[in-house]
């Protein structure tokens, strides 16, 4: 396990997609994503990403997120993964990366868009932020449906 | 008939009261020890603690209808109703105590002593012999005496004793309470067993036998009234790492192997208390969260009780939002900092512990 890396990782995570560390690490699935991004990128290519995000860590909130979409969701290498990160999070799936980004930078043998894990699509962020249960699991209780979904705050 | 302690009807319901507490008691040990399995792994485990919570709800909601029915009043959220982790039982078992703690051989070691057999066939030795202790402990009846049960089964044995009596003495005035606030099957479904109204004595016997027999079998077998495996033979199964066959002899299980992956758990850390957090990070308002809704679910458990049924439908919702609680603080690291300082202590998991619910709910208390 990278020690570092995943707090960086979850910090990074955090400020994507809106839910708190304690969430993220609450879906079980912390490791198993940064992982995911190792094997399918390579670490160099992950370590790049997270040091960029490093660096804008001291500067005001409005201003990281000016520069959080400059430097890294509008850089060419690292705005394809950094968008992956999101939706790997929300859905529990890592999406094929686009095919300019595998032309430029080169095509990775692992990167086809799976599931990560029966878990990943439990636990994917996407069901808590419309307050509902992945359907098949994590059941709600009989007769929850007639309750008004539970949103959290984000 | 033997002789029985409980002489009134008051006592009769402070025994009922120590039967809630003690139904409850086990309930947070065992999510305790279910929610720490990773997903997708350990299913003879998970669904062995499954069937035997679900039925540890039951058992609580029948002693409740044992209260009303006698004319009581149960109350989920007195002071001394949620224990303190590591706890004795409350029926007076005193040569082990319940932890909060991920599933592990200790962890089963403990359930495989809540479930025991009863020791007593008969009221002369259904108690176990008195020892002075220099411990003072809330009494349950008369006021100065300590209850001391060997298993949960001798002590219910005593409860249904004090119901034949006072029955002889009072007669169907015994059942005092309005049928209405019966907690029966429409409002509580697929938890483990029916829930039949307690109106009189042939229901109090039955409802007395289902709790007990659901524990440690009926009659020294391994099976209850259903012909379902009693709780003790089904901890018994992943100690033994095999299954029961029908035809069993108890400790001898014959069927396919049962097979446990002690490593496939959430390291949590056991009895954990909320001091033990850092009260400036995110996790411990998580984990106060979860004590603030489990003390709010009791309360409304309560209302539910108390001649509002239909209340148990809303606590449903409720009580899958705290497995979902739960679940995400046993996936999140307690910092070194503050476990640091008990990890060599005797009883928490190698290395660094997960956090996990604490249960306390006194500063929740209405």
């Amino acid at each position: 396990m990278r020690h570092h890396a995943i707090d960086v990782f979850l910090r990074f995570s955090a400020e994507v997609t809106g839910f708190k560390i304690v969430e993220l690490r609450g879906t079980g699935e912390s490791g198993e994503y940064l992982g995911t991004l190792d094997r399918i990128v390579g670490p160099d290519v992950v370590d790049e990403l997270l040091s960029a995000y490093a660096e804008l860590q001291p500067r005001e909130e409005a201003e990281r997120e000016q520069l959080l979409r400059r430097q890294i969701f509008g850089n060419e290498k690292l705005g394809p993964i950094a968008r992956n990160i999101i939706k790997l999070w929300y859905v529990g799936i890592w999406y094929q990366l686009p095919r300019n980004w595998r032309e430029r930078w080169g095509v990775r043998e692992a990167d086809v868009t799976f599931t990560v894990s029966p878990n990943a699509y439990t636990e994917g962020l996407l069901w808590p932020a419309i307050g509902a249960n992945p359907a098949g699991a994590r059941a709600p209780g009989y007769g929850s449906w007639a309750l008004p979904p539970e949103i959290p705050q984000v | 008939m033997a002789a029985t302690d409980i002489q009134t009807i008051d006592c009769l319901k402070d025994y009922l009261y120590r039967a809630m507490q003690l139904e409850h008691a086990t309930i947070p040990a065992y999510l305790s020890a279910m929610y720490s399995i990773h997903p997708q792994t350990n299913s003879d485990a998970y669904h062995i603690l499954r069937v035997v919570v679900v039925e540890e709800m039951l058992h609580l909601t029948i002693a409740a209808n044992l209260m009303n029915a006698v004319g009581g009043k149960p109350d989920l959220t007195r002071a001394d109703f949620v224990p303190e982790f590591p706890t004795y039982l409350p029926d007076g078992e005193k040569d082990f105590q319940v932890s909060l703690q991920c599933f592990s051989p200790s962890a089963l070691d403990t359930f495989l002593k809540i479930e025991r057999p009863g020791l007593a066939p008969d009221a002369n030795t259904r108690r176990i012999p008195r020892r002075s202790r220099g411990t003072a402990k809330l009494a349950a009846c008369p006021e100065d005496e300590e209850l001391e049960f060997y298993s949960i089964g001798d002590f219910y044995q005593e409860i249904e004793r004090g119901f034949e009596h006072l029955y002889r003495v009072h007669g169907a005035a015994l059942f005092s309470g309005d049928p209405k606030r019966q907690i029966t099957s429409e409002y509580y479904y697929s938890g483990g067993g029916e829930l039949r109204p307690v109106v009189c004595m042939e229901s109090a016997r039955a409802a007395i036998g289902l709790i007990t027999g659901q524990g440690e079998g009926d009659g020294g077998g391994i099976y209850d009234a259903e012909r379902e495996l009693a709780h003790f033979y089904r901890f018994e199964q992943l100690k033994l790492g095999k299954y029961y066959e029908p035809g069993d002899v108890p400790h001898d299980p014959k069927g396919p192997p049962c097979q446990v992956d002690w490593t496939a758990v959430y390291p949590t850390y056991t009895n954990p208390r909320l001091e033990k957090f850092d009260a400036s990070s995110e996790l411990y308002e998580y984990a106060r969260d979860f004590n603030r809704d489990y003390a709010e679910f009791l309360a409304l458990v309560t209302e539910a009780f108390n001649g509002k049924p239909q209340l148990l439908l809303d606590a449903v919702p409720k009580m899958f939002r705290l497995r979902n609680g739960a679940m995400q603080l046993m996936r999140n690291p307690l910092p070194a900092s503050k476990a640091s300082a008990d990890s060599a202590a005797a009883g928490q998991p190698d290395g660094p512990a997960n956090a996990a619910p604490t249960f306390e709910v006194a500063e929740f208390a209405r």
